[in-house]
């Protein structure tokens, strides 16, 4: 590495300035000293002369900056599909590779362009994503090119250079090595990476009384935690859908955003989809917050998250389980146990049973002992995916903190600063730590504490490995030369194992050589082009052993309940502005988080949406907005992580509350607690106001007795129909299938360049993204039912907007797409004033990112960037047709079902939309569109949509259906 | 009118009006009044400027519109100018073909306001435009890509009527001066003012030969311009009426706006008639009959403008169609109710008075009716455009809009750009039509001595 800093631009690598501005250079005093030494006239010159020198000298700069580029760590990255023998400028090259979440690999297909990675897809080949993604994974590219990214390594806010890191770490490995390690603490977040685990393992070796620390403020480790007191052992669960017919859920949101969130989608929906007749597969789910589950149940019962092991006991009571005894039950839950138990017992292993991550121990019981009653064989349990398995926790460390037993502390991959909560005095013990290094992506909040600030690599840049969630292990390969003057997590373990100048993919190497054997090469290369290792991990078998004890959560008030944020998680992504806009499912809020709570607790204590409420857990408080949500169980209140962030970046600071701040470190799910209102109140950025559908027929359903809608005669229209062109787009979206996740938002997104605007332009309603999820209750306010419905460009056959445009900048083609003439719309609005359906988004003011921003990297070049004044709507992805077409073109062949997938479609992890060619009446989209649920949005108006909707099968609790 | 009585007090010579009307701009009498009010207007045009700056600068997004409600204030007072610029054209054309001689004392500042307020009305398309710089787009020029505009859409013919409106009131207007302005060459005394006037009456010599074609002409364009009035509004409201908006699509849109906007435009008629008497003391040329005779008009054109609230009305309840009873439902309890409800009573409830002869001939009650209608008829138009956007066919992207600063101060601004130039013209222009004055009080004096 260090060849790459060794002539040009200073100490810096040359390469990353090409993403910067010559200004933002010429301010850099490394930069300076380069210029001084190599153009000593230019020293001399006035401010003003020297700044019109650097400029003229830009281009000359920029071509040193290339020079670093070819000395770049790229070795044998590996193409997925073809091989070209040289770069093709316009053809993107495609990489398997993956990028991490929850520690968990999420294995992807990385589009890049010139070397810049855009675009993220599942990868099609993984038996877990099959090619589908959610919002995570559609956002990571963008936090790659995140341009509040630690850039070089700091010592105590001072710049610094690698090789001090190196002398720094060599004197701190001569103090650990003098006892063993005494004293040396590495505090990490959970980790699936195999090179990882073993450097860690290596290091514990080298220095036997190191000790490792495992925080993780959200996701799959407070499951395993719930699952070590059940069954004895730490355990993964995996819920084999695909099988299942019925789904009982005690407040467990399986079809939330999570890391399983891919693959118990894709299940679902495969069930769903079973038969044409009926639903497939019924869920019945308990819940305490409303949320993508809920929603899809066909039963869905409200009750407060403490009542869940009740619930869950009086379930297993019904269906006889030994030793369950029915408490007191509402009507309405002795209604929904009923009806539940019902179809578990006629499904019996093909029953599921699940408790929530975030749930207590006391359901977790009760729901592993009913699944074993159950037999249910579409339930499978695993080892721990993440790891490390032995690590103690972040109590412990902060005890040891506490007790001055912690001489060097090394955090990786984790923002305690900010994560840990308030009680556990974090930020006070680290104060007693000698030497404190932090690993990660940014300077954070923990950064900011720490002496060092090492900056990691960005997957997407990076050598390492990670296992999927079911064990797959994938080889991450970097997609792009690190741009900034950082390090990959290896790297720097090697560092502190004692090697020197670590290559890239050194220590990667190393893990698999051993697992490949002999023919490593081969293997290796595979690897790469598959983008994963065949083979998950072994099933093992499990029973829930039967003295685990339940505890209830102390004290008396209202169930506060901690949830990550649906977008932003657990304040990791808090800087990436496609998650912070992305509307959150079932609120359709953005950039900021809120208090959720029950209507009637609302009605109670007369509180209305924005009132700023103040929770109190314990002597701790926290002020945050009030939402009041639908269906939210009455004394339930729900915080969301990740937000009210201080050292996230230009995009995440200052945002939201911060829940953490109140969250009890021994009850990090589930505390009692109180409510107030503070009297002042705050306007919420959500991009939908209104949830009724006011008796319109928006989202239709059928039910099992009445499969079919009944047709709708097409009016007539006054202009002729359009002339058809070989193929015609259409696409169709299965509203029994969209579980309101948001991935279709984001890929479009990410495809189309749309930009972000900020907080204040979507409380003005002009957020821009080209497809929306619509979401309606119907019902009472208290329980009601919800629906999603994505919502792009309609492509009307008989477009009201085609109509209007005086210009002719929103036109037809042949193939029936609406297509937008960026170039020649002047901005009258007539279109979108006409669009019955209000698909189309207008760039009001210049919403481009400043022209120096390296987020400009991730945009897709196949897509214009708007200017201002200029109206864009869903193109059907209209560059994807286009290179279907051409693609078509040179083998002298008509294009084929399957050829053009829209990024919305190959996002959408339940395959709820279907894109294709309507002429063809063989392809998907028309089989779908003779299908009994097929209907029009608006039909009644004329336009003749090309995007259509399947209706949602109705499947209540009553065996109704 | 004639035969009825006299509206023109009889006792008075024609060289002295005359002399009262071209002495307005030659010897100015309320220099005082007159620079106060300029002074406010070129506040308002000033204010304007800077909302424009500030509007190309940084794009439609100052204003406060959004996706649905991407049509507001722009579009909204274009709306309204245009329709408080019909009355003039009205006045003086339609009554002109009808041989109403009382329009005489009335024409020529109605249709100078015509002139002003369809500028007005016309900037703002341009203002509304994304990319302003391009509205040249909308135009049939030979472009090298053989692209032209989209004839099937509303506001292409928008550009096309708005532009022959302001063409044909432009000459009718100045047709109608020649004379005059050769009245007031004839008079002038300073250089300045002679050249000024010998070039602008375009060698007007009063021969009868003159008389001949000049009569042919402005009869001609009057003729031309009566049914613009109808169409050029009848375009405007299919601006609305051709989308499938719930609250616009619909068939009684043309005439309700036509009648709408003579109704304004009459206002505001009222309004400026009444100043201008009061201001520069002509009772004996804009005399109460008038004011009678305006009230008049006034109180039809708003009848027949509640004509169409009410089919408005029965046309939602009688489609029987969900969503357009949702809009009516809207417009009347919903967020902008306060729109629908206030341009019903600032339009319908004042104008009753007018039913009683000595509200019509009292200045100030007149005046103070007139406002309301104005007022009325600028929240009617908000009221169409906003309450019918802001919630239309899908309940997820129902919205709302609140107008910013920069709406606001457009707006005030465009009232300041119809001003200054009004404030000019009747500084240097006879704002009483002169000869048409002198001819109705000869033809009343041979009526009475004859």
């Amino acid at each position: 590495m260090t060849r790459r800093r060794s002539n040009h631009v200073g100490a810096k690598p040359a390469g990353p300035r090409l993403w910067s501005s010559i200004e933002e250079l010429s301010g850099d005093p490394a930069f300076q000293a380069w210029v001084d030494a190599e153009y000593p006239a230019a020293a001399e010159f006035t401010p003003t002369a020297r700044r019109q020198f650097l400029k003229l000298m830009g281009a000359s700069f920029a071509l040193a900056g290339l020079a670093g580029c070819e000395k770049s760590p790229f070795v044998a990255a590996l193409p997925y599909v073809d091989q070209p023998e040289s770069e093709t400028i316009g053809v993107p090259r495609i990489y398997a590779t993956a990028v991490t979440f929850d520690g968990y690999a999420q294995p992807v297909i990385a589009t890049t362009w010139s070397g810049r990675p855009t675009k993220l897809d599942g990868n099609p080949d993984h038996p877990v994503t099959m090619g589908r993604s959610d919002v995570f994974m559609q956002a990571a590219v963008l936090g790659l090119y995140d341009p509040d990214r630690a850039q070089a390594p700091t010592r105590r806010g001072e710049p610094a250079t690698w090789q001090d890191v190196v002398a720094a770490i060599a004197l701190l490995r001569g103090s650990w090595s003098k006892d063993q390690g005494e004293g040396l603490h590495l505090l990490i977040g959970p980790q699936s990476s195999p090179t990882l685990l073993r450097q860690l393992d290596a290091l514990r070796k080298q220095f036997p009384k190191a000790q490792i620390h495992l925080h993780a403020p959200a996701g799959g480790a407070a499951r395993r935690d719930l699952m070590a007191a059940v069954y004895g052992q730490p355990l993964d669960l995996h819920y084999v859908l695909d099988d299942c017919d019925v789904v009982v859920s005690f407040d467990d949101d399986l079809l939330g955003p999570g890391a399983n969130q891919v693959r118990n989608a894709r299940g679902w929906a495969a069930s769903r989809r079973r038969s044409s007749r009926q639903p497939g597969i019924r869920l019945y789910a308990a819940e305490s917050v409303p949320a993508a589950t809920g929603a899809m149940a066909g039963a869905r019962l409200m009750a407060d998250a403490s009542r869940m092991a009740v619930l869950a006991e009086a379930f297993a009571a019904k269906l006889g389980i030994s030793g369950a005894a029915s408490g007191d039950l509402t009507p309405a839950e002795q209604g929904w146990i009923e009806d539940a138990a019902k179809a578990s017992n006629a499904a019996k292993s093909r029953a599921l049973v699940t408790s929530g991550s975030y749930g207590d121990v006391g359901t977790a019981i009760w729901v592993a002992r009913i699944n074993d009653a159950l037999k249910s064989a579409v339930l499978k349990f695993s080892q721990p995916v993440t790891g490390p398995s032995d690590a103690a926790s972040l109590g412990d460390l902060v005890a040891d903190m506490r007790a001055g037993k912690v001489q060097t502390l090394v955090i990786l991959d984790c923002n305690p600063a900010y994560t840990a909560p308030a009680g556990l005095g974090f930020t006070d013990a680290l104060k007693q730590v000698r030497s404190t290094l932090h690993l990660g992506l940014q300077r954070d909040e923990t950064g900011e504490l720490c002496e060092w600030q090492l900056p990691l690599t960005h997957a997407l840049e990076s050598w390492s490995d990670a296992r999927a969630v079911d064990g797959t292990a994938s080889i991450i390969q970097p997609t792009i030369a690190p741009f900034y003057d950082v390090r990959s997590v290896h790297q720097i373990m090697a560092m502190l194992l004692g090697e020197i100048d670590p290559a890239a993919d050194a220590a990667v190497r190393q893990t698999w050589r051993a697992s490949f054997g002999g023919d490593f090469d081969a293997r290796w290369q595979q690897a790469l082009y598959d983008g994963f290792v065949e083979g998950a991990l072994p099933e093992v078998s499990a029973t829930p052993s039967g003295n685990a004890k339940s505890e209830k959560p102390a004290g008396k008030g209202l169930d506060i309940v901690f949830r990550p944020d649906p977008t932003i998680w657990d304040g990791q992504f808090s800087n990436v502005g496609w998650l912070q806009e992305l509307p959150k499912p079932l609120t359709t809020l953005t950039w900021g988080n809120v208090v959720t709570v029950s209507p009637a607790l609302a009605k109670r204590l007369t509180i209305a949406n924005g009132d700023n409420l103040e929770v109190m857990i314990g002597d701790r408080s926290v002020v945050g907005p009030a939402w009041i949500m639908p269906g939210q169980a009455e004394n339930t209140v729900s915080l969301s992580l990740g937000y009210g962030r201080k050292r996230a970046g230009r995009v995440g600071d200052g945002l939201g509350y911060d829940a953490y701040g109140v969250r009890p470190a021994d009850q990090p799910w589930i505390a009692k607690g109180s409510l107030r209102k503070t009297g002042t109140n705050e306007t919420l950025a959500v991009t939908q106001l209104h949830h009724r559908m006011e008796g319109f027929d928006l989202v239709r359903e059928v039910t099992a007795a009445h499969p079919s809608l009944a047709k709708q005669e097409t009016p007539p229209s006054l202009y002729p129909p359009w002339p058809s062109a070989k193929n015609a787009w259409g696409m169709v979206i299965d509203l029994d299938s969209c579980i309101g996740c948001n991935a279709c938002v984001a890929a479009c997104t990410a495809e189309n360049n749309v930009p972000v605007v900020g907080k204040d332009q979507v409380i003005v309603g002009r957020e821009m993204h080209w497809i929306r999820i619509a979401r309606y209750y119907e019902g009472e306010a208290d329980a009601p039912r919800s629906f999603f419905q994505p919502v792009p460009c309609m492509h009307c056959e008989q477009a009201p907007c085609e109509m209007g445009c005086p210009v002719h900048a929103t036109e037809h083609n042949s193939e029936g797409v609406n297509q937008m003439v960026y170039n020649r719309c002047i901005g009258t609005r007539t279109c979108s004033s006409y669009c019955p359906y209000k698909v189309r988004r207008f760039n009001f003011l210049d919403y481009r990112a400043p022209p120096q921003s390296p987020v400009h990297a991730a945009d897709n070049p196949d897509v214009t960037v708007r200017s201002r004044g200029v109206m864009e709507k869903c193109t059907y992805c209209t560059q994807r047709i286009e290179s279907a077409h051409a693609a078509a073109d040179k083998e002298n062949r008509g294009l084929r079902e399957g050829d053009v997938v829209t990024a919305c479609q190959a996002a959408c992890p339940t395959r709820a939309i279907t894109f294709g060619d309507i002429n063809d009446p063989d392809s998907e989209v028309s089989r779908l569109r003779r299908d009994g649920r097929h209907y029009a949005l608006l039909e009644e108006l004329g336009t003749r949509p090309r995007t259509t909707y399947l209706a949602r099968w109705r499947d209540g609790g009553g065996g109704e259906g | 009118m004639t035969d009825q009585s006299d509206i023109l007090p009889v006792n008075q010579s024609m060289g002295g009006v005359s002399d009262q009307l071209t002495g307005i701009p030659l010897h100015f009498p309320a220099e005082r009044r007159w620079l106060i009010a300029m002074l406010f207007a070129s506040l308002l045009l000033l204010m304007f400027m800077v909302s424009v700056v500030e509007l190309f600068t940084r794009g439609v997004g100052i204003w406060g519109i959004n996706i649905p409600v991407n049509w507001a204030f722009a579009i909204h007072n274009y709306v309204w100018w245009l329709g408080i610029g019909h009355a003039g054209t009205l006045i003086s054309a339609l009554l002109l073909l009808t041989q109403s001689e009382w329009r005489n004392s009335l024409n020529r500042f109605a249709e100078t306001m015509t002139l002003f307020a369809v500028i007005c009305a016309g900037i703002y398309p341009v203002l509304h435009l994304g990319r302003p710089w391009y509205l040249y787009w909308m135009f049939p020029y030979p472009a090298t890509m053989n692209v032209w505009p989209q004839f099937r859409s509303p506001l292409e013919w928008d550009i096309w009527a708005v532009l022959t409106y302001l063409t044909v009131s432009f000459a009718f207007w100045y047709t109608g001066l020649i004379p005059d302005l050769a009245a007031a060459r004839d008079r002038a005394t300073k250089r300045g003012w002679q050249i000024f006037f010998g070039i602008t009456s375009l060698g007007w010599r009063g021969s009868a030969a003159h008389w001949l074609r000049w009569s042919q002409a402005y009869r001609l364009t009057a003729g031309l311009a009566v049914p613009l009035v109808v169409s050029v509004h009848s375009e405007v409201s299919l601006l609305f009426a051709a989308g499938q908006i719930p609250g616009w699509h619909s068939t009684i849109f043309p005439p309700y706006f036509v009648m709408g906007a003579a109704f304004s435009g009459f206002a505001v008629v009222s309004i400026i008639a009444i100043s201008l008497r009061s201001w520069f003391g002509l009772k004996n040329l804009v005399t109460d009959d008038h004011l009678d005779l305006l009230g008049m008009v006034l109180i039809a054109t708003g009848l027949m403008t509640a004509y169409g609230y009410v089919f408005e009305i029965f046309d939602a309840l009688y489609s029987g169609d969900a969503h357009e009873l949702q809009t009516l439902a809207d417009r009347m309890t919903g967020a902008y109710a306060w729109t629908y409800w206030g341009a019903i009573v600032f339009n319908f409830i004042p104008l009753q008075a007018l039913w009683w002869r000595i509200v019509r001939r009292t200045g100030w009650m007149l005046m103070l009716i007139s406002i309301s209608v104005v007022i009325g008829m600028w929240l009617e138009r908000y009221m169409i455009l906003v309450t019918s956007l802001y919630r239309d066919f899908l309940v997820s992207s129902w919205s709302h809009f609140t107008p910013t600063f920069w709406d606001w101060s457009t707006y005030f601004g465009t009232i300041g750009l119809f001003l200054v130039p009004f404030l000019l013209a009747i500084r240097f222009i006879p704002m009483i039509s002169i000869f048409e004055t002198e001819e109705l009080l000869h033809e009343e004096k041979e009526e009475e001595h004859g």
